[in-house]
């Protein structure tokens, strides 16, 4: 009963804690589709393998939050048709290069200035690697049914057939049709489009959460931090404790300054890169955007990259 | 419903920041964020009641089933409050874990709280600088393998998830060892034992009062 109670205490601790971030996401995804309706601007984004993906971790700089806030945002450069490439940058470093989290780790971490350049290119290294990785997908196996649909409405003609659009004339031309200018949305309609997504994400959101919060409970952190001064085990337990914990990148440096001196500097950047791209309250957030089948993928390949640069690190500091 | 289910989730965050239970699950900085959305929700759903419902696609459900699932249970976190066994909580975490930061300044003994003395003792270990010193300190019982409980708190950077007990050995009085969970104001003096041939602090009690959970029972 107790550790039922406790359970739910965490879970309630998780949402209310995630939720105004949630909103914030939300919101900023509203502003952009009002101040430029129809996203003309998104497809005008690099779809350059490698400079997609760096523009997209470059506008992290404009959303200041954690990774719960920008699933929303990444939703909406998606639905816009902005480049898989540069959408899925964002996606996956945005959370750690931000001016919050990159002041929070600063702040936690002053007198080891390796983290602090680490942390952000790691990020931005596994963000590169996982928008490559992705990309390789065709883009029905890769975005949820639903997102996919509104992104194949916000496509020019030239790269999306009509089947796959499902609306349009059938006999024009591709090649000569215009980008219609799609007019500002109403308030009225934005707020409703606006309070969908969020009571979308907001029921994942809980789902995530709860996952979370009894995982928990039920595992003892000792089991996860008793393995810590062995340079590979130490790097694999804090990568399950990133997935398990699920606190939000703007102050999981403090979570983390908590047991620094106790695990491998691998370990620790490990921790810090992981947990703002997979964890569980984000598997939830992330089937408003994924297939199951990219959300497997998205992790495995993000743990098996963290655990090679974790291994790296040690090989070179310890 | 749209309008119902997001005012009920503005309803959760504001009751939460009114009703004092964040301070039970957050660190206080995330307080004025979860209030001005609870706010910001409301208004929202008040918008969204005024204004007329745009039909939707047909493909799309026009009240999907996961909205339901969410209503329920921001009803539900509205019904049942949070009560953890911060006992639980701790139990499940290594004790060792803690706070770097080096001190900047040092109370006088007596008005040192829990958190000051383990911060203190973690960077000037030396048990004997402190040896006969006043302690006043408060805490709930967090019950330890092979020795006597221990008074603890709970550190959060951010919420419940990321708590982290810090406790300090106690020397109970005879026969009284105090129930796992139960919170207590403790008065006493700070001796030195030896254990497994190491020399470390502990809290010879003399008084003991029990008290009930304070009102902010996490520290930052």
């Amino acid at each position: 009963m107790a550790k039922l109670a406790t359970a739910w205490a965490i879970f309630q601790g998780l949402l209310l804690e995630a939720l105004p971030f949630l909103l914030t996401g939300v919101c900023i995804a509203s502003l952009a589709r009002w101040l430029a309706p129809g996203g003309a601007w998104l497809r005008q984004l690099p779809a350059h393998p490698l400079l997609g993906p760096l523009t997209g971790a470059a506008l992290g700089f404009a959303l200041p939050a954690c990774e719960c806030g920008n699933v929303p945002v990444a939703r909406r450069l998606l639905a816009g048709g902005a480049p898989i490439g540069t959408a899925l940058g964002f996606l996956f470093a945005a959370p750690v290069l931000n001016p919050i989290v990159l002041a929070s780790t600063w702040a936690a971490f002053p007198n080891q200035p390796w983290l602090l350049a680490a942390r952000p290119g790691a990020a931005l290294l596994l963000a590169v690697l996982l928008a490559t990785l992705l990309r390789l997908l065709p883009e029905a196996e890769l975005l949820d049914p639903a997102l996919l649909e509104e992104r194949r409405l916000s496509q020019p003609l030239t790269q999306v057939g009509l089947l796959e659009r499902r609306s349009g004339l059938v006999g024009a031309i591709g090649g000569t049709v215009q980008p219609v200018k799609v007019p500002r949305p109403p308030f009225q309609e934005l707020l409703q489009h606006g309070s969908r997504e969020f009571l979308d994400l907001a029921a994942l959101l809980v789902l995530g959460c709860a996952i979370a919060a009894t995982v928990q409970t039920l595992l003892p952190r000792s089991w996860l931090l008793a393995v810590g001064e062995a340079p590979t085990m130490s790097v694999l337990s804090l990568m399950l404790l990133a997935v398990v914990v699920s606190v939000c990148s703007s102050v999981d440096a403090f979570l983390a300054l908590g047991f620094a001196a106790q695990v491998t500097p691998g370990a620790l950047l490990a921790f810090l890169v992981l947990g703002p791209v997979v964890d569980l309250k984000l598997l939830g957030l992330f089937r408003v955007l994924f297939q199951p089948k990219a959300i497997a993928l998205t992790s495995a390949a993000a743990a098996v990259a963290v655990l090679v640069l974790g291994q790296w690190v040690n090989l070179m500091l310890l | 419903m749209r309008a119902f289910a997001i005012g009920l989730w503005g309803a959760v965050l504001l009751q939460s920041s009114l009703s004092g239970r964040l301070d039970l699950l957050l660190n206080g900085v995330f307080h004025p964020l979860v209030a001005l959305s609870g706010v910001a929700l409301l208004l929202l759903a008040g918008l969204l009641l005024r204004g007329q419902e745009i039909p939707v696609p047909s493909r799309r459900q026009a009240i999907p089933k996961t909205w339901w699932l969410s209503a329920s249970m921001a009803l539900l976190v509205l019904a049942v409050p949070p009560n953890p066994s911060f006992s639980t909580l701790a139990t499940n975490r290594p004790a060792e874990l803690g706070d770097e930061a080096e001190l900047s300044f040092v109370l006088p003994p007596a008005q040192r709280s829990l958190t000051d003395w383990v911060r203190l003792l973690r960077s000037q270990p030396d048990p004997s600088l402190y040896a006969g010193d006043p302690v006043r300190i408060s805490g709930f019982v967090l019950p330890q393998q092979g020795e006597a409980p221990q008074l603890a708190r709970l550190l959060v950077r951010c919420c419940l998830a990321d708590a982290t007990p810090v406790g300090l050995p106690m020397r109970w009085p005879a026969g009284r060892t105090p129930q796992a969970d139960q919170w207590l104001a403790v008065q006493g003096t700070m001796a030195v034992e030896e254990r497994n041939g190491q020399s470390r602090s502990v809290v010879k009690v003399q008084r003991i009062t029990p008290i009930s959970r304070p009102k902010r029972p996490l520290e930052p």
